[in-house]
């Protein structure tokens, strides 16, 4: 460290008294660094003009010319990028709608299936229970139709039967109209208590 | 202490590096430093003479003349600084005109600039959106070929100054108040141009918010001010890159003469300050020009919309 310092104050005093004698060189030489020179500024304003033109025409013209195409291809780029996100965007949108609308649709047709099954079921069970009814109504009306003939029938027997019987018992033959009128309207009278039921 | 024993050892080195050279500042009354950055009448170009490994080139001198109706002497004699200025133009129209090309036929095939061409037009970018039309405002693609030629041609002169055989031709006042004189007429101009009569404005104070009295009171204080303020912006222009240029180079150049006038191991300090002071300058060159660009873009966005 001691020596780093007496290397640089070494240095400073050198300095110092190089400083010194590069002072009186220049006073001794006056060295005019404050006058401009008019030789030197014109030639210094034809170097300049010269350059300024050069450049103008050769150089900065068709740099800032390919910079200025590669800015207008970098935006047109960029606006189409831009159209088409939109047209994408727009697309998508499009489908999801038509999706949405396939959506709907679809529950749409299930939900009128599930009405028009319902409906229909219900129809059917109707027509079944009328089906039935009727066919029970008709069973019904057939026995009642079966049992009247056979109640007809078991009359016209009776009554036969009751006249061949009575026949027997007076001795003649009791097979006028009148008498089996008289049977008939007895039994209408035994019947008519029991039609009640 | 890991940086006292590597500041030695660096020392060390330097010092045997440099008693192999020849001692060639023998005599007494040397001064490197006075040529090195005043004009010359003659160059030096690299040349394979040992040890000087330069040779003096005599410039042609052309008779001077008289300004007409003045008395001031014109030497259009061909100087150092005027070669250093062809070349660094040149230089500057060889590159930006290859990378230009190289740029257009690169946009067409793959679209972008690549490699050199696509540093240069980085560059030309950068100043041009980031430097020149925030300050100058709108409308400012005008002045764009005019700074963007400033900012090369003070970098190129500024680079040329820190090549060995160079000279810094922006280290001459003639040549920084000439660009500065430049800047000064597009400012006015564009003054002009953007404000018409207006443009009286940015040199007679008359507001006409206050009332009489005031009004010319402060038309006799103000106005000299702002007559000064025209002429102190390209003054400051001039000095500020003519001191950045000079200083620079007369340090870089004292430190290398101390490393010669020490002749010991003590010639390591001012031999790795010497490396660390040209590796400012490379930044300043840049730097001054930057500036220089910047500052005038903003004196043109200023007097564009200066409304009184």
């Amino acid at each position: 460290m001691r020596r780093t310092l007496a290397t640089l104050s070494l240095s400073f005093a050198s300095a110092m008294s190089l400083l010194a004698q590069e002072e009186h060189a220049a006073s001794a030489e006056s060295a005019n660094l404050l006058d401009p020179k008019v030789g030197l500024m014109f030639w210094t304003l034809i170097i300049f003009v010269f350059l300024l033109v050069v450049l103008s025409k050769f150089a900065y013209k068709p740099l800032l010319a390919a910079v200025e195409a590669r800015e207008a291809a970098l935006e047109k780029a960029l606006g189409d990028a831009k159209r088409d996100r939109d047209a994408a965007a727009l697309l998508l949108a499009e489908q999801q709608k038509a999706l949405a609308e396939a959506r709907a649709e679809m529950q749409k047709a299930l939900n009128d299936g599930r009405a028009a099954a319902e409906t229909l079921r219900a129809e059917m069970l109707e027509k079944v229970k009328a089906e039935g009814a009727d066919m029970l109504d008709r069973t019904r009306r057939e026995m009642q139709a079966e049992k009247e003939k056979a109640v007809a029938e078991l009359r016209r027997e009776a009554v036969d039967l009751a006249i061949s019987g009575a026949s027997k018992v007076i001795g003649r033959n009791l097979d006028s109209a009148t008498d089996r009128a008289l049977v008939e309207s007895f039994l209408s009278g035994l019947d008519a208590p029991k039609g009640a039921r | 202490m890991t940086m006292t024993r590597l500041l030695r050892l660096l020392t060390t080195a330097a010092a045997l590096l440099l008693f192999a050279l020849p001692a060639q500042a023998q005599a007494a009354d040397v001064d490197i430093i006075t040529p090195h950055i005043t004009d010359a009448h003659e160059i030096e170009i690299p040349w394979p003479t040992w040890p000087t490994m330069h040779k003096v080139v005599h410039l042609p001198r052309v008779t001077t003349f008289m300004l007409p109706g003045t008395r001031i002497e014109v030497d259009m004699s061909p100087t150092k600084h005027v070669v250093w200025m062809l070349i660094a133009a040149l230089t500057i129209c060889g590159l930006l005109i290859f990378a230009a090309n190289a740029t257009n036929r690169q946009t067409r095939t793959v679209g972008h600039a690549k490699g050199f061409a696509g540093g240069i037009e980085a560059m030309v970018l950068y100043i041009r959106n980031e430097v020149i039309i925030p300050n100058v405002g709108h409308h400012g693609n005008g002045f764009v070929p005019f700074l963007l030629t400033l900012f090369f041609f003070i970098l190129f002169c500024n680079l040329w100054g820190i090549f060995p055989w160079g000279s810094t031709a922006t280290g001459n006042i003639a040549v920084t108040a000439t660009l500065a004189l430049m800047t000064f007429f597009v400012v006015e101009v564009a003054g002009i141009r953007a404000q018409g009569i207006g443009y009286l404005g940015t040199i007679f104070y008359w507001n006409k918010d206050l009332n009489i009295v005031l009004r010319v009171m402060l038309f006799l204080i103000l106005s000299p001010i702002e007559l000064l303020g025209k002429f102190t912006k390209p003054f400051a222009l001039t000095i500020r890159l003519f001191a950045n240029m000079t200083a620079g180079h007369i340090v870089v150049l004292a430190l290398i003469g101390m490393i010669f006038s020490f002749k010991s191991i003590a010639s390591g300090a001012p031999f790795l300050m010497a490396v660390a002071i040209n590796m400012l300058e490379l930044f300043v060159a840049f730097l001054q020009a930057f500036i220089f660009t910047l500052l005038s873009s903003v004196f043109i966005g200023q007097i564009r919309e200066a409304h009184h």
